[in-house]
This record gives C-alpha cells, sequence and structure tokens, in this order.
C-alpha cells in the first residue's frame, strides 16, 4: 500500500465530463437577457497619431447601441507596475496594425461589424519602427515619449569575474542566435462578457460582473478598477472555463476592459469575443530575441563564465516585457554550475503587437541558444553531449551566483534517463544517413518567489468549508485554464482530509467568493496554490481530529484520516483491537451549537449499527461541526525570504520556491534534397519534485515538446511592414497530435522539501529543451548548426548548401511588397479584411483605389 | 466574419439552376463551399445570389464508360479517395485526393467546386492536366467538353463562361501506365507549395508516354512540357536532369513561406521524385 490514496494515482480531470460532453460553459456560451455584441475597430497603421473620430454615422445605424473611445476611459495601465502604457482604446496615438480604437455595441453582431465601417477616423500617420536593433537608434517619433531610443529597459548584470574567467578559458565559444517570434494558438480566442447592475431609479451604472476568459482573474479585477475608477469591492471577476492561456491570457487584455467600458455606456451587458485575426494581434506571445552568446569552458569542459546579450523586440507596449527580459539573464543561471555570469538585456519597442508571457517566459529562446552552443562546445572537446552537461552540475542545496537557490535537483536523472531510453550511447552518430539524435537540458520556476505585485500579501490563499453530510467545498482563485488547477487542488483536499476525491468540489476563480490567488502563469499554481490547500486542509482537519479524538477516546494526534474513515493510528480499518465503547460513542460532546437538529437522529442511527472501531467522514464532520459550528480552514503560501533571490537591481526576477529540471533526446531525419526535418521520437525527462498525478504531469511533457516542436520547425510570426502575414490557423501552425512524433515521456521525481507533497513545476520547463535538442539532433544528422528558429525547410536547404559550399540560397524576406495580392491569394486559403493599410476598410488608399475602380 | 446579406436558392434540376445563374450578374455556385464560404465571411466574396447544387440528383456518380473513368461534379474528395473503380482505372487521382486537406475538407469540398475555384496551390488542376482529362461544362448553349489543358487560364481563372456550371470531369483509364502524385503541403493551410503530377508509359530503356502537371508553383497549374519533351523517347536515366526544368520560362511564386527560388527547386525536386516513383526506380 502506498502511502497516499489519491496523491500519485492517474486521475481524470474533475472538469473533464463538461468539456467532453459540451455541456461546460466557456466565456462565449454565456448570454444574458438584453445582451449586446462588442465589435472592435482596429488601427489600419503601424504608427499614427489620431486626428478625429467621428462616430455618428455609425451610431445613426439601427441597432447600434453605444460607440466608445478612448475618452470614455483614459486612465492608463499595464500589467506591470512599471508599465502603465496603455489604454484600452487608444486614446492619442495607435502603436499598431490592429491596436483598438473605438468599440461599437449593437443588438447583433453583424449590426455591429456593418457599423464599424461607418466610424470615420483621421490619422496622421508617423515613421515606425519595426526591427529592433534599428528601433533602439531611434531619436525622434518616439513609440512612447518617455522611453528614449525605444528602449522599454535595459538591464546589464555582472555576477562574478566573467573577464577573467574568459581570459583564463581553454575554449570559448561564440555566436549569434535568432529566435523568431511566435504566438500562443489557444484553442479558445479570448472573449469577456460585462455587464453592471443599473439602478432601475437613477439609471446609474453600480456593480460590475465581468466573466472572461483570464488566466488571473484578480488582476482583471485590480486594472478594471483602475481603468473605470470603481473599488475593487464594485466588481466581480468569474472566469468560467477557458480553453488554454498559455501566457496569452494571464494579462488583462484590451477586449476584456473595452467590453465593460462599452457596458457601461450602452447600459446593457456587452459581450465581445475575438476573431482568430484578433487573437493574432492582441499577441502578447513570444519575442524575437537577438541573442549574443560566449561561453567559456576548460579543456574537460566545465563552463568557467557565460557572456549574453540578448535584443527582445517587444512590440509596442511593456506588457510583461521587463520581466521578460530578466527571466532571459536570470534563468542562465540554476540549471547548470555557472561561476561568472555577464547579461545585458535590451527589451526594445517597435510597432507591433505587444509580446508578452508565453509559455516558458523569457527563458526558451536563451536556452535554445546556450544549448546549441554546448553542443557545439562538446563536439569542439570532443566530449559526449550528454557528459559535458553531466560535468556542469549543479551541487545542491545551493544559491547561484546570480542568487538563486536550488534545493531539489532531478537534472542528473533526467539525463540519465534519457540517455538510456534512447540508448544514447549505443545509436549516437550510428542511426545512418541524414539521421540524428541531439540532447538539451532546461529548467524552470515553480512559480516566482516575487510577486509582480509589491506587497507582502501571501500569494495564494485557500478556504475550505465542510458541509454537515461530508462535501468538502474548495474556494480558491487559482484559475483552471485546461492545465489540470481544479483537479490538483481537489486531490490535494482529498489526500490531506483523507476523503474521497468525489466529495470535494472546487470553488475556482470567482473573486467575490475565492480568495486572492494571482493566477495561473509561471507554473505557480500546483506549488503555491497547491500548499495553500494543504494547509488549508490541515487546519479543517485539525478541528475534525479534535472532535474525533474526543469520540475515539484519543489524543487528537492520534486519529488517522484515510479513505473515507476516520481512526486511531495503529487500528487498521474496522479492526480495533481495543474497541469503542459503545457508549463512548454514544457520549454527546457538549457543542458549542444549539439546537442541532440531527443530532437525535444520527445518535439513534449510531446505537442501531452497534459497536463500531472507526467513525467514517461524514460521522466526523458530524462530530466536528456540533462542536465547532461551521467547519472551515484558510491557509496561505508565501515563497520563504530565502528563496526570494538577491539585492541587484532586477534580482525580483527570476527567484523562485523551487525549480523543474528537464533533459530530452530528439532523434530526427533531414531531407538533405528538399531541407525538410521530421522527428521521429522525443524522449522526454522531466524533474516535476513528485507526480500528484502522472496522467497530467505526462499531458503536459507531451504538450511542452510539441508546442516546442512547433517553434523549432515552423511557427513564425512573419511581419512585412508592421503588418502580420500569417494572422490565422490556415497560415501559422501548431502542431497537433496529427503531426506529433512519438514522444516518452518520462517522470523524474526529486521529492521537493517546500512543495505540496514534494510537487513543483511541470507544464512549462520540458518546452525550452525540444528546440536545442532538434536543433542538436539535425547537427548530429547533417553536419549543420542552425542559428535561427523555426528551421524550416528553406532555411535549413540554405544551411546545408552553405555547408557544401553550393550557390547559396535566396532566402525568403518576407513577401515583396509590391504584390500582395499575390501573397494574399496565394499564400494560404483565407485573405484577412483589414490584413494591412493597404486593404483595410478605412484606408484612404484603397478608397482612391476603389474610387479609381479598382476590384480590391 | 460575417457574411453579407445575399439570396439564397437551392434548384432541384440542372436546368433550374443555369436559369438562376443567369438571372443575377452576381450569382455564385455553392458546391462543397470549401472556398466560398471562407471568402464570403471575410466579405472578399459578397455574391448577391448563391445557387446551391447540392440537392440536384445525378452530379454525384463515379463510372466506367469505355476507357473513360466519369466523375460527377459534385463528387466529394473523400468519395474519390474510397472508388474502387479509380483506384483500378485510374489512381492518380485517388492518390492526389487523400493529400487534399483534412478529412473535413476531403468530406465537403468536391471535384467540380475545386476545379471551377482554380486555386493556383489546389490538387486536382495538376491531376487534370496529367490525365489529359476533360471538363465538362453546361450552359444554356448545351454541353461543353474543356480540354484540361484549356481550362487553367490564370490565378484563379478558368475557361468556364460565367453562364455555365461543371458537371462532370472525364478521366482516361490509366491500366498500363504508372501514376505518382508528390506534394510539399503548406503546414498551416495544407494546401500544396508544390504539388507534382506524373503518367508515365516507360520500359527501363525507353520512356513512351510522359505527362507532368504542375500546381502550386506559378499563377496557375500547368504541364511542364519541357521536362517531357527531354524524357519523351529517352531512357530513364534521364529523368533527374529534365526534372530540373520544370520551371523553366514559368512565373514562379514567392510568399513567406517559400520563395520563389526555393519553390523552384522544390519543384525540381518532387518532379524527379515523382517520375523516379512511377518510373518504379524510387519507393
Amino acid at each position: 500500500m502506498s502511502d497516499f490514496s489519491i496523491i500519485g494515482k492517474r486521475t481524470a480531470m474533475v472538469d473533464a465530463a463538461g468539456k467532453t460532453t459540451g455541456a461546460g460553459k466557456y466565456t462565449d456560451d454565456l448570454t444574458l437577457p438584453g445582451m449586446l455584441i462588442g465589435k472592435i475597430l482596429h488601427s489600419p497603421f503601424p504608427h499614427a497619431r489620431i486626428k478625429r473620430i467621428d462616430s455618428s454615422r455609425a451610431r445613426a445605424l439601427e441597432g447600434v447601441v453605444a460607440i466608445v473611445t478612448g475618452k470614455d476611459a483614459p486612465n492608463p495601465y499595464g500589467i506591470l507596475p512599471v508599465g502603465h502604457d496603455e489604454h484600452a482604446l487608444a486614446l492619442d496615438k495607435v502603436r499598431y496594425v490592429g491596436d483598438n480604437v473605438a468599440c461599437v455595441a449593437a443588438i447583433s453582431e453583424a449590426i455591429a461589424e456593418n457599423a464599424l465601417e461607418l466610424i470615420d477616423v483621421e490619422y496622421e500617420v508617423l515613421p515606425a519602427y519595426f526591427d529592433p536593433e534599428e528601433s533602439m537608434k531611434a531619436e525622434t517619433d518616439l513609440i512612447h515619449e518617455n522611453k528614449l531610443h525605444n528602449i522599454e529597459k535595459d538591464y546589464h548584470h555582472v555576477f562574478g569575474d566573467p573577464e577573467k574567467a574568459f581570459g583564463e578559458a581553454d575554449y570559448v565559444a561564440e555566436g549569434r542566435f535568432i529566435a523568431n517570434e511566435v504566438t500562443h494558438a489557444a484553442m479558445e480566442p479570448h472573449s469577456t462578457l460585462a455587464a453592471f447592475e443599473i439602478d432601475s431609479h437613477t439609471g446609474k451604472p453600480g456593480r460590475l460582473t465581468v466573466w472572461s476568459s483570464t488566466q488571473v482573474p484578480y488582476y482583471l479585477q485590480h486594472k478594471l478598477s483602475l481603468v473605470l475608477d470603481m473599488p475593487m469591492a464594485q466588481i466581480r471577476v468569474i472566469k468560467p472555463l477557458v480553453g488554454g492561456g498559455f501566457g496569452g491570457k494571464s494579462e488583462v487584455i484590451p477586449l476584456e476592459i473595452i467590453a465593460a467600458i462599452a457596458a457601461r455606456a450602452a447600459k446593457a451587458p456587452v459581450k465581445i469575443t475575438y476573431t482568430r485575426e484578433e487573437v493574432f494581434w492582441a499577441h502578447r506571445g513570444r519575442p524575437r530575441s537577438i541573442i549574443d552568446l560566449k561561453t567559456a569552458v576548460k579543456k574537460d569542459g566545465a563552463i568557467t563564465a557565460v557572456k549574453a546579450r540578448v535584443v527582445q523586440d517587444g512590440g509596442a507596449y511593456c506588457s510583461y516585457g521587463v520581466v521578460t527580459i530578466l527571466y532571459s539573464g536570470a534563468l542562465l543561471g540554476a540549471l547548470y554550475d555557472i561561476p561568472n555570469i555577464q547579461y545585458d538585456g535590451y527589451r526594445v519597442l517597435t510597432n507591433k503587437p505587444a509580446c508578452g508571457a508565453m509559455r516558458g517566459h523569457g527563458t526558451v529562446n536563451v536556452r535554445f541558444a546556450f544549448e546549441s552552443q554546448l553542443d557545439e562546445i562538446a563536439a569542439r572537446l570532443n566530449l559526449d553531449p550528454a557528459e559535458i552537461r553531466r560535468r556542469n552540475l549543479l551541487k545542491p542545496p545551493c544559491v547561484t551566483i546570480n542568487g538563486l537557490r536550488v534545493q531539489s535537483y532531478g537534472l542528473p536523472e533526467c539525463i540519465q534517463q534519457v540517455v538510456e531510453r534512447s540508448r544514447w550511447k549505443q545509436r549516437k552518430g550510428q542511426l545512418g544517413k541524414a539521421s540524428g539524435l541531439g540532447i538539451a537540458c532546461s529548467h524552470y520556476v515553480s512559480g516566482a518567489a516575487n510577486s509582480i505585485i509589491r506587497s507582502d500579501m501571501p500569494h495564494s490563499t485557500v478556504n475550505i468549508k465542510i458541509d454537515r453530510d461530508g462535501g468538502v467545498v474548495v474556494y480558491t482563485g487559482a484559475s483552471e485554464i485546461g492545465q489540470g488547477s481544479d483537479t490538483m487542488t481537489a486531490q490535494i483536499a482529498a489526500e490531506t482530509l483523507g476523503c474521497s476525491l468525489g466529495r470535494v468540489k472546487v470553488v475556482a476563480a470567482d473573486t467575490d467568493l475565492t480568495p486572492i490567488d494571482i493566477g495561473s502563469y509561471s507554473s505557480r499554481v500546483t506549488f503555491m496554490a497547491g500548499n495553500a490547500t494543504l494547509r488549508a486542509a490541515e487546519q479543517v482537519k485539525k478541528q475534525i481530529a479534535s472532535a474525533a479524538a474526543r469520540k475515539m477516546n484519543c489524543a487528537p494526534e492520534d486519529v488517522v484520516f484515510r479513505e473515507d474513515k476516520v481512526f486511531r493510528k495503529g487500528d487498521t480499518q474496522g479492526q480495533s483491537p481495543t474497541p469503542l465503547e459503545p457508549t463512548q460513542a454514544a457520549v454527546s460532546v457538549s457543542g458549542r451549537v444549539e439546537g442541532q437538529i440531527l443530532r437525535g437522529s444520527l445518535q439513534q442511527k449510531r446505537k442501531e449499527e452497534g459497536q463500531k472501531y472507526f467513525l467514517t467522514f461524514e460521522e466526523a464532520v458530524v462530530a466536528a461541526i456540533d462542536f465547532h459550528g461551521a467547519l472551515t480552514g484558510t491557509g496561505s503560501y508565501a515563497p520563504p525570504p530565502e528563496a526570494r533571490g538577491g539585492k541587484h537591481k532586477g534580482a525580483g526576477v527570476g527567484p523562485s520556491p523551487a525549480y523543474s529540471y528537464s533533459a530530452q533526446v530528439a532523434e530526427v531525419s533531414v531531407d538533405e534534397d528538399t531541407g525538410e526535418v521530421t522527428v521521429h521520437k522525443v524522449w522526454a525527462a522531466h524533474d516535476c519534485g513528485r507526480a500528484l498525478n502522472p496522467v497530467s504531469v505526462e499531458g503536459q511533457i507531451i504538450g511542452s515538446v510539441w508546442m516546442g516542436m512547433g517553434q523549432a520547425l515552423e511557427e513564425e510570426m512573419v511581419w512585412k511592414d508592421g503588418m502580420l502575414m500569417n494572422p490565422g490557423l490556415l497560415e501559422y501552425r501548431s502542431p497537433s497530435s496529427t503531426e506529433s512524433p512519438e514522444v516518452e515521456p518520462i517522470i523524474v521525481e526529486s521529492v521537493d522539501p517546500e512543495g505540496p507533497f514534494g510537487a513543483k513545476e511541470c507544464s512549462e520547463g520540458s518546452l525550452a529543451a525540444t528546440i536545442p535538442a532538434i536543433a542538436n539532433a539535425i547537427y548530429d544528422a547533417v553536419g549543420i548548426r542552425l542559428h535561427e528558429s523555426p528551421f524550416t525547410p528553406e532555411r535549413v536547404l540554405a544551411a546545408l548548401r552553405a555547408r557544401k559550399g553550393a550557390k547559396p540560397i535566396n532566402l525568403t524576406e518576407g513577401v515583396d511588397p509590391t504584390a500582395p495580392r499575390r501573397f494574399r491569394e496565394h499564400g494560404g486559403a483565407l485573405w484577412f479584411r483589414g490584413k494591412g493599410p493597404e486593404r483595410h476598410p478605412l484606408d484612404p488608399a484603397r478608397r482612391e483605389a476603389a474610387d479609381a475602380g479598382g476590384d480590391d | 466574419m460575417i457574411a453579407a446579406n445575399f439570396d439564397y436558392e437551392s434548384p432541384r434540376t440542372l436546368s433550374e439552376a443555369l436559369e438562376l445563374l443567369s438571372s443575377r450578374e452576381d450569382a455564385k455556385i455553392l458546391a462543397g463551399g470549401h472556398s466560398l464560404l471562407p471568402a464570403m465571411k471575410l466579405r472578399l466574396a459578397t455574391p448577391a445570389l448563391l445557387v446551391d447544387i447540392s440537392r440536384i440528383s445525378g452530379l454525384n456518380y463515379i463510372r466506367e464508360v469505355g476507357d473513360r473513368v466519369s466523375i460527377g461534379a459534385m463528387t466529394t474528395h473523400a468519395e474519390v479517395v474510397s472508388s474502387d473503380v479509380l483506384q483500378r482505372s485510374s489512381p492518380l487521382l485517388p492518390q492526389a485526393a487523400s493529400q487534399i486537406g483534412d478529412t473535413q475538407v476531403r468530406n465537403c469540398g468536391t471535384i467540380g467546386g475545386s476545379l471551377a475555384q482554380a486555386h493556383p496551390a489546389a490538387d486536382y488542376p495538376a491531376v487534370v492536366l496529367a490525365l489529359d482529362a476533360e471538363i465538362v461544362a453546361v450552359g444554356r448553349g448545351g454541353e461543353r467538353p474543356i480540354k484540361a489543358l484549356d481550362f487553367f487560364t490564370g490565378m484563379f481563372s478558368t475557361a468556364l463562361r460565367a453562364d455555365e456550371i461543371i458537371t462532370e470531369v472525364r478521366v482516361p483509364n490509366t491500366e498500363g501506365q504508372r501514376v505518382a502524385y508528390k506534394k510539399h503541403h503548406h503546414p498551416a493551410s495544407g494546401f500544396a507549395v508544390v504539388g507534382v503530377a506524373v503518367r508515365l508509359k516507360a520500359s527501363a530503356e525507353r520512356i513512351d508516354t510522359v505527362a507532368v502537371g504542375i500546381t502550386g508553383v506559378s499563377h496557375n497549374a500547368y504541364r511542364a512540357v519541357a521536362v517531357e519533351d527531354s524524357l519523351r523517347g529517352r531512357p530513364l536515366g534521364a529523368i533527374a536532369a529534365a526534372a530540373a526544368r520544370v520551371a523553366n520560362d514559368v512565373d514562379v511564386l514567392g510568399d513567406y513561406y517559400a520563395s520563389a527560388e526555393y519553390r523552384k527547386h522544390l519543384a525540381a525536386v518532387l518532379t524527379r521524385r515523382a517520375l523516379e516513383q512511377a518510373a518504379g526506380v524510387r519507393k
């Protein structure tokens, strides 16, 4: 018998039935009486001043109820306290194609859409910046007036003495890596429904309720309060089912605020659901990163120093950018033992949709560069790529040179596992023509030790209430977004209370009901909300134990909870060596609650049942409720001070109470004629501390590999003068089960001393290893080192030709701007209205073309 | 994402459909709807009248007539894939159809609709060209068979007249010949970045008959005449050199996924592979 009844068991998601039968409700499924549909007018220009907005023609359209613009809510906001640079609707300037200009609320989607074409906006077009390295040189027409040279933020960190280490190195590798921009592509497009209570006497809007596809209801409540000038207590945010987030719903997205602004003006509920194209414009994905990396090693492969300069193309707003650029530097540490680090990070503004947090936030692109370079070094030093990684392991418990505390560390076993299972030693270099194996490692935080909100409040608080019938209700602010948050919460509560999973009902992510939790991102939920759940459950359990102990005539510490029974330590269920006296069970404990209706009948029931050696969970609960009144408990979690990192500027980002570890081996083949890469199998080992639900952990590992493979091979947002050339899923492909290689997920359990039951992160860390594992496998297969992701057939072919000294191939540089129609009609199946200035209905050029008899 | 208003008719007979088609200048035929409906949702197509021909009986069939196979215009890609008649008598069509889009697309899209749309990256155009197929159009003036070679006139343009409806596609029985379809599909849309359809009759020493249809490379699908000319009467060993001419004198398209140069290269590689597969020298 294992130590646990529920933890570690393969458990179906508690919300699976609703999702699989279609009964579950996502935000877009919701309707309210009198609800209007909101549609947003987007900017056709990448950078322009708004001179005038005339919505009178649109207002006159029958069925249009309200039209709102930036003036209706002029307070700026942003997800980071240092980055309040956004307006849900542009106030004076638009900063990217797709920026939000106005919103129409109408009685139908069709009317709202028609009305958009009747809003007249006069723009003064400004010079725009699309390339981060060009943007950094800007002197005039800055994207935000207070950001000189369009630099959102730059950081310069030196830990140890990197100069000296480079001077004394046996070998120094140096190279530039580019990881192109990718986006989340969550299955559910963003959707928000906002409704005010309207005072029937004054007609004034009162309390606001917002249903939204968010990863962080609390942040949304906070930003709504800021923008709408309303106290938080007057705002209720409810998160219905969410169809995936991956970071794209971890900050406040414009439609969430726009819906509320429109609902206030319309005095009616307003729902806005983004089209897929709008989801691409809202973006907040992983920024294009230019990484100049230098690594110093000794002959034996020991890394002595790393120097990284990272430039991130952040788009037009700060978003999570300051955090992203800090993670990119901080997470150079805590995977390997690196004694000297120099980091120069630049987060640069450009006239494109803002980048933000995306699965593996900040670490993925730098990890691609680092692990690729480590592979180069191994080849140069004639070392096995797995061996060079082993030679640079940390020796935990330790604190890294950049202030990250590492306690549990399953990386050695992860490497061991993938090496053994892939038969690395026997098969590496033996796979035949144009096939190869590559290895890479990665890690990630189990939540940030420092919250982005500067306050001392716990990062998660959970309440538990138990009813007389033994039903357990857990109230948590943690957001189920498909990752298994609710299931994890139910499992921890049930395990701790020794009751069956079916008794536990999770009420989550409703700011009126659930205590504050800072949401589902940076893989913090299991560690933080899990610990809070554990503590809340233990608090309730204590109350039950003291009541049960009285009944069973033992000390409360000796009461054991397991599988819906409560018994004395040493007794096995139903077989008590010292039977409870029947009278003991019937003794009326003098509870503080008077007039219990059930007491008499339950006592009668117990008498009829005769002698008992244990209490059922329900009986124990009743006993406790009889004594205490309501049976409730609260638990919270705050990361310990020693996990919160160093003192340098920017030290707040990177520290985590625990890190997950991954190692992967990828097997690929390369078609040398076409440049196509096929991934045949990925062995992916992940140290998640303890697998609370192995099937869920495996799912996260497999999903991470797919997402990593997407970024490695085909995902790339292609831009042309600030226009996204592939804003749809028929043009931008994320791999699905149909193109998945075989993935062998391997769970490694290092049992973290502070994680709930030893658990830590499992949903992001694996992703970062996949890209370099594939890159390194391609090197093994055909001897080319790819410095730019994704490794499209064209890029691979170009590298193959370069290696052979053959005539270089002319790489695609976006699209011929003189022939947009050619792209539009040929590049994919679809054509997008508003794809760019020349095609947007409001673009004067388009009108002229139409007047001139153009056929656009 | 909502189409502009339009009228809708679903006639039961072809003559009614033809009548309706001519009744309005901006009337459009709705077959499987896989190209037209997305364009309408984006308001890039705003037909005033949709004539849905799915209820006309007798447009969905695959039957052998002499040394040809006739395929009704409303036959779906999935039906082409699973047709025993075609598998036996003219397998190039099902081979290519199985690579169109995904299951949903294959279940809805029709052969007539795809050919009339003439998407520059659709799969069927290369196939009907390689097969020397005939596309039968019916207008108020009666039936008009159009040679595949004459059918594709440009990007999204065909020899079809505004008042005509495709009713049938006739492909030859290719028993005794070898066929192959090779495609590099766009990872997201599934369309052919390059698609090569090949029909071949050859011994090891001599190629007697060769036809190569190319899609995805230029404004419309075309026959790679330069390749065919340099193979006819030559041994199989000539394939590699001949394939390199696949895009000679062709305006090759480039886009964000594949530059013109890469596309041209890909076309040569896939042409060689398709020919070698058909010739039995490559798996």
